[in-house]
């Protein structure tokens, strides 16, 4: 009965699998791009007192001094993160939907090969920022499972048991699946400084945001 | 290839191996429909398509673990506010309570708990919630307790978050002897030198050219520097969403990122920038909007003569 039932979810994994992949490195760009948060608001601080220097030295240009206020400038410091981490979701996140199984092995050697074949780091960039934001999605996700269990049955244990189970299964199931499709769709992506600009500062982010 | 030999346990796990794959997916799926922005913009296209109602969140409030909440209008104040139960004032204008009956609660709380964050997430969330936030939370601070709860916890975290930044400006203390007088309110106002009507976003306080200008709380400097209009300018950002501002100074005696304690003399008050004569430009924010200074205070300044709205 039981493997029935796996037989016909096996039916549909071309379609949970990918969703699945995409859903986790989504969850890291969050936790990755909300680590960064207080960073970015000290960084349009500086920025907007540079420019206010500047349009104050000219009557024409001084109500532009105002135009950007406090309010302005934590709404810009959020606009950037949620632009950022829309970018890094388009990057890494939507390639991981054409993601096509094929057996362990078999992807395996491929992404050896594909590893050997990549000469430039532009190449490395992408799955390198896939590999390590699925792996924050997946303590991320980890600890929602702990958090919502041991809040919802009152039991300690089985919340870390369950965030253990999660973690595990999520870096050995999924993480190695993002990176592969990753490093596979590295080789036909274009714009490989722009995504090395956005992604270079995630992927240290994604560190951050391990836990 | 030859397929390698595996034991029999190995091969029933294999063939139950989609089971936990669509578990993990689903796991994945709830994870960033409920927590990021990405989810949010699914879950509000959809709503479209389908013309229902959609639940998202704003996008930009899934930054800061939901702790980027507007302001609360807070009420008017009956009595003076004493320092050790500013946070008890802040959770009683959201609960509408008796800042006098939580105060010993939040206390004992913030006792066991081990800081006054933690006390508010156990006030709005539960305290097992609070709990479990504490052993998984990296430092105490509000926004990194709110970061280990699950996503359910959205409407506490919010509410917590508005009673901390009330009880954050409650405790604020005040830049200048309260001896100096206000020479323009808080509100709309014909602008002095520019002629239109405009919001004065802070209040303005007579004082003399080289009277010290004190830091209203602990904090950090968040921008320290000049401009044609606010003339030398502090900001400090204390946390919780509070953020005050220092303009017109003679003097900044403070840099950028440093960090200041209660009392500690940052500026020096002046006439630089945009100014008819030499007076101090205080204003408070709240999660990034102005709000009257006075509103926190039931003992504040005179006003001076001929100072209007």
């Amino acid at each position: 009965m039981e493997l029935r039932v796996s037989e016909r979810v096996n039916r549909f994994r071309w379609v949970f699998l990918p969703v699945g992949l995409c859903a986790l490195t989504a969850v890291g760009a969050h936790a990755a791009a909300d680590v960064v948060g207080d960073r970015l608001l000290f960084l349009v601080d500086r920025v907007d007192a540079f420019f206010d220097a500047i349009w104050s030295s000219w009557s024409v240009t001084k109500p532009l001094v105002e135009l950007v206020g406090l309010t302005q400038r934590t709404w810009f410091a959020r606009a950037i993160a949620l632009c950022w981490e829309l970018a890094a979701d388009a990057l890494i996140a939507i390639p991981l939907l054409a993601y096509e199984e094929r057996e362990a092995v078999e992807e395996w050697r491929l992404g050896r090969d594909l590893l050997r074949r990549a000469r430039s780091p532009l190449r490395l960039v992408r799955p390198l920022a896939t590999l390590l934001v699925a792996f924050a999605g997946a303590c991320s996700v980890a600890r929602m499972v702990q958090g919502s269990v041991q809040l919802a049955l009152h039991l300690s244990w089985l919340g870390h048991v369950a965030r253990a189970l999660v973690l595990l299964s999520a870096l050995v199931v999924l993480v190695p699946r993002a990176a592969f499709r990753s490093l596979e769709h590295a080789r036909t992506a274009r714009h490989g400084i722009a995504a090395a600009v956005i992604l270079v500062p995630l992927l240290i982010a994604a560190v951050g945001a391990w836990r | 290839m030859k397929e390698p030999v595996i034991g029999g346990r190995l091969v029933a796990m294999r063939e139950r191996l989609p089971l936990l794959e669509l578990f993990l997916a689903a796991l994945c799926l709830w994870g960033a429909w409920y927590h990021t922005p990405a989810g949010a913009l699914v879950r509000t296209a959809g709503a479209f398509v389908f013309r229902t109602r959609s639940t998202a969140r704003p996008l930009l409030a899934y930054f800061g673990a939901g702790t980027l909440v507007p302001p609360r209008t807070p009420p008017a104040l009956a009595g003076p506010v004493p320092p050790a139960q500013a946070l008890a004032f802040g959770v009683a204008a959201v609960l509408d309570g008796s800042a006098v009956e939580l105060a010993p609660r939040l206390r004992e709380l913030s006792q066991r708990l081990g800081s006054d964050d933690a006390a508010l997430l156990a006030v709005f969330c539960g305290e097992d919630a609070a709990h479990f936030a504490v052993d998984e939370a990296r430092t105490m601070a509000l926004d990194d307790l709110a970061r280990a709860l699950p996503p359910r916890s959205e409407a506490c975290i919010a509410r917590a978050a508005q009673a901390a930044m009330l009880g954050g400006a409650y405790a604020l203390g005040w830049p200048l002897p309260e001896t100096v007088q206000i020479t323009s309110p808080f509100g709309v106002r014909e602008h002095p030198i520019l002629g239109h009507r405009r919001l004065h976003a802070g209040i303005d306080l007579g004082a003399s050219p080289g009277m010290p200008v004190r830091a209203v709380a602990a904090g950090v400097v968040r921008r320290a520097s000049s401009d044609g209009i606010n003339g030398r300018i502090l900001v400090l950002d204390h946390g919780r969403g509070v953020v005050t501002t220092y303009c017109h100074n003679d003097a900044l005696l403070v840099r950028d990122g440093q960090r200041v304690e209660r009392g500690q003399i940052v500026a020096r008050s002046g006439s630089t920038g945009l100014t008819t004569g030499p007076h101090l430009h205080y204003q408070i924010d709240l999660a990034g909007e102005p709000v009257d200074p006075l509103r926190f205070r039931t003992h504040a300044p005179k006003f001076a003569a001929g100072a209007s709205d």
